[in-house]
């Protein structure tokens, strides 16, 4: 199956490691042109480097997405760079923590504010498109009680809801926008391999709650993402797709 | 083992290439000397196994190094006021620790003169004097006889001595010693250069915490060994790897004492940056004051940024750190006094765990831990915790230390294996070889092992 997204530019942020990184790759791999970000300028610089040798057409640059004004920028500056923008992926997510209020405000500036500012700045390049899709990075924490209540569980809710209502407002113009909630997944570099080293009786104890007793691999969410981004998703909009390979319990029907 | 394997062998083993830590140079340190120590050239020779096991050894550690150096006794801390009182023991004696009527301190066999029965059972207290339970022959303060009940039934009189026997006792950094050897020199020279080392840390306002002792079924030198490496983190401590840099670290080495200096607050070059601040981490900087939540730089830079946090919000917070360097703010300045303290010393805290051989069995002995927290000005000083003594294995001492604990009696069997002959150590572990050479120079006197000697 072709999923069209031959000469489709897209934008995703977060992307020099695990599921961002991932989400790079099958885009280029289905032949997209990709614009992505990340906070560190050597890591974008080596991860742009690595998908070049490879032949992707890639760019990237380095922003902090609390920093609204300097994201916006990126945003449409790279938009401009890549001639427009057909597919816009916000992955970056302040991550897990219960240290202080400050993690809600934390996790609503990454994880809600940059998702809403990246949608809401890039707009008028997918409704251009006339095939334009976002694709909501969740979270299986935002739809079944996980560790501990943690403002990141709630923020990654926040964005189910935000997709679902955003859909129906820009359908009109030929915008899809879903969510894809990956359930817990394993990378080098991720926040399990740290787990699995620092706290083994909790990694256990989430591996064990999976049927096939393996956690997913970026590459996995990455495929979901490819699919929902590319035209070949057409008719599935205003959805939140559960990729974690039945880590969660609920029946939802 | 043929070529090939050993270059397989080679490939699969190497240890991490990493950028060296960030260290304070000598002159940004005030006090605790940061110079490296010349390489003390000790070969590479192997520990024999026997050392940990015979009873010929244990006998010699005893004649030469036990009854001879200055021993850490306790707490000054639990001897404040005229008549408090600690006892500890060492081999088969028990030390009574005693602070005077006139503010010194004096320390005595503790054993009453008349049947040989212990004054006090081992722990602290305060007393107007000592009375043996047996037949209540009563000594003062400063140890002398104050009442033998029907004196005038022993025709001999009263011992000839004037009460219990004297040992040699000083104090330093809030700490009391003592030396079973009449003829032991100066405390402080027997401590430096660490009692000069240590010195800005504030010990004396450091509150005990925590007061255990652990049977285990090791020798002590097993459980000085274990605590004076870091090549164990990656083995047994896998967590530690994503709040400690175990394999950059300076290792020190002097007459008889040596340190190394972890870095804390930071990522062991063995495993890869995750994308969270590692909770163990997180909770380094709690400590300082620091919302890990409200942090936004790279995780490799919180280290610095604690130093800097810690040294800029330390006073108002009451605690002092002028005396000590950047490093030492975070960092694990790791020492051990020979032959039985190891020190984990930080800015806040003091881990201090004394390891006393059992009196008559090389395959065990007492594991003390001492644990102290820097009680910031204008704050109460908190209650003594109870003492608690117990068996490994009876109760959880800590995730990290149970570990190590797990870990020893399994290497206590090893030593009495056919198929092991003794330690092979790497150039991470040069502080045990130091310990080992420190030992050979007090059994055999310096330079002065006989070849095949244990």
């Amino acid at each position: 199956m072709d999923l069209g997204l031959r000469g489709k530019k897209a934008i995703v942020t977060g992307a020099t490691k695990g599921i961002g990184r991932a989400i790079v790759e099958a885009l280029l791999a289905e032949g997209a042109a990709v614009g992505f970000c990340a906070r560190s300028e050597d890591e974008v610089q080596a991860t742009v480097a690595e998908f070049q040798a490879k032949g992707g057409e890639v760019i990237g640059g380095a922003v902090n997405v609390r920093d609204g004004d300097a994201y916006r920028a990126w945003l449409e500056s790279t938009a401009q760079a890549l001639g427009g923008c057909d597919v816009f992926v916000p992955n970056v997510s302040a991550g897990g923590g219960m240290d202080s209020e400050k993690n809600w405000w934390k996790n609503f500036e990454v994880d809600v504010l940059h998702t809403v500012r990246g949608c809401e700045a890039l707009m008028e390049h997918l409704k251009k498109s006339g095939q334009g899709a976002i694709v909501i990075i969740s979270s299986t924490n935002a739809i079944e009680t996980f560790a501990a209540p943690m403002a990141y569980n709630a923020m990654k809710a926040s964005l189910i809801t935000y997709a679902k209502q955003l859909s129906q407002f820009v359908g009109k113009a030929g915008v899809r926008v879903n969510a894809v909630s990956p359930g817990p997944i394993y990378f080098e570099g991720g926040a399990w391999e740290m787990i699995k080293g620092t706290n083994p009786k909790f990694y256990e104890s989430t591996l064990r709650a999976i049927p096939s007793g393996r956690f997913g691999t970026p590459e996995e969410v990455a495929r979901v993402v490819a699919f929902l981004a590319s035209p070949a998703a057409s008719l599935v909009t205003g959805a939140n797709v559960v990729a974690d390979n039945g880590f969660t319990k609920g029946v939802r029907y | 083992m043929d070529s090939e394997k050993r270059r397989l062998l080679i490939e699969a083993s190497k240890s991490p290439a990493h950028r060296p830590v960030r260290r304070v140079a000598p002159a940004e340190s005030p006090v605790t000397p940061v110079e490296h120590t010349p390489d003390p050239g000790l070969g590479h020779a192997l520990i024999r196994k026997e050392r940990y096991t015979s009873a010929e050894f244990m006998r010699l550690e005893w004649e030469r190094i036990w009854s001879k150096v200055w021993l850490l006794g306790g707490c000054e801390q639990d001897l404040r006021e005229p008549g408090d009182y600690l006892c500890t023991d060492i081999g088969r004696e028990s030390v009574l620790i005693v602070r005077q009527r006139d503010g010194g301190l004096r320390a005595f066999y503790n054993v009453c003169l008349h049947r040989g029965n212990r004054l006090r059972p081992e722990g602290c207290g305060s007393a107007e004097s000592f009375t043996c339970q047996y037949h209540h022959w009563q000594y003062d303060l400063d140890g002398s006889f104050r009442r033998i009940p029907d004196l005038d039934t022993f025709p001999q009189g009263a011992p000839p001595c004037d009460g219990i026997r004297g040992l040699p006792c000083e104090a330093w950094g809030g700490f009391v010693w003592f030396s079973l050897n009449p003829d032991v020199g100066p405390l402080a020279d027997y401590l430096a250069p660490v009692n000069a080392h240590l010195a800005p840390y504030n010990f004396h306002k450091m509150a005990l915490t925590r007061d255990l002792t652990v049977e285990w079924d090791c020798n002590w030198k097993a459980s000085v060994d274990a605590f004076n490496e870091s090549y164990h983190v990656q083995g047994i401590h896998p967590q530690l790897m994503w709040y400690l840099n175990d394999l950059d670290i300076q290792i020190d080495t002097y007459e008889r004492h040596n340190r190394y200096l972890i870095p804390f607050g930071t990522l062991s070059p063995r495993v890869r940056t995750p994308n969270a601040i590692p909770d163990p981490i997180k909770v380094i900087m709690k400590g300082a004051g620091m919302d890990p939540a409200d942090y936004d730089g790279p995780i490799s830079a919180i280290r610095r940024d604690v130093q800097k946090w810690k040294r800029t919000h330390g006073a108002a917070q009451g605690k002092d750190y002028s005396g000590l360097n950047d490093d030492q703010l975070t960092d694990d300045y790791h020492y051990l006094i020979f032959p039985n303290v190891t020190l984990n010393t930080h800015a806040d805290d003091l881990m201090l765990f004394r390891q006393r051989p059992h009196p008559t069995d090389p395959d065990r002995m007492y594991y003390d831990i001492w644990t102290f927290e820097l009680v910031p000005d204008g704050q109460a000083w908190p209650e003594r915790p109870r003492h608690q003594h117990f068996r490994h294995g009876e109760k959880s001492i800590g995730l990290v230390l149970d570990q190590d604990a797990q870990n020893l009696p399994g290497v206590q069997k090893g030593m009495h294996s056919a198929g092991f002959e003794g330690l092979w150590l790497g150039a991470q572990e040069l502080r045990i070889r130091h310990f080992h050479k420190v030992i050979d120079d007090y059994i055999y006197g310096p330079g002065g092992k006989p070849d095949g000697a244990l």
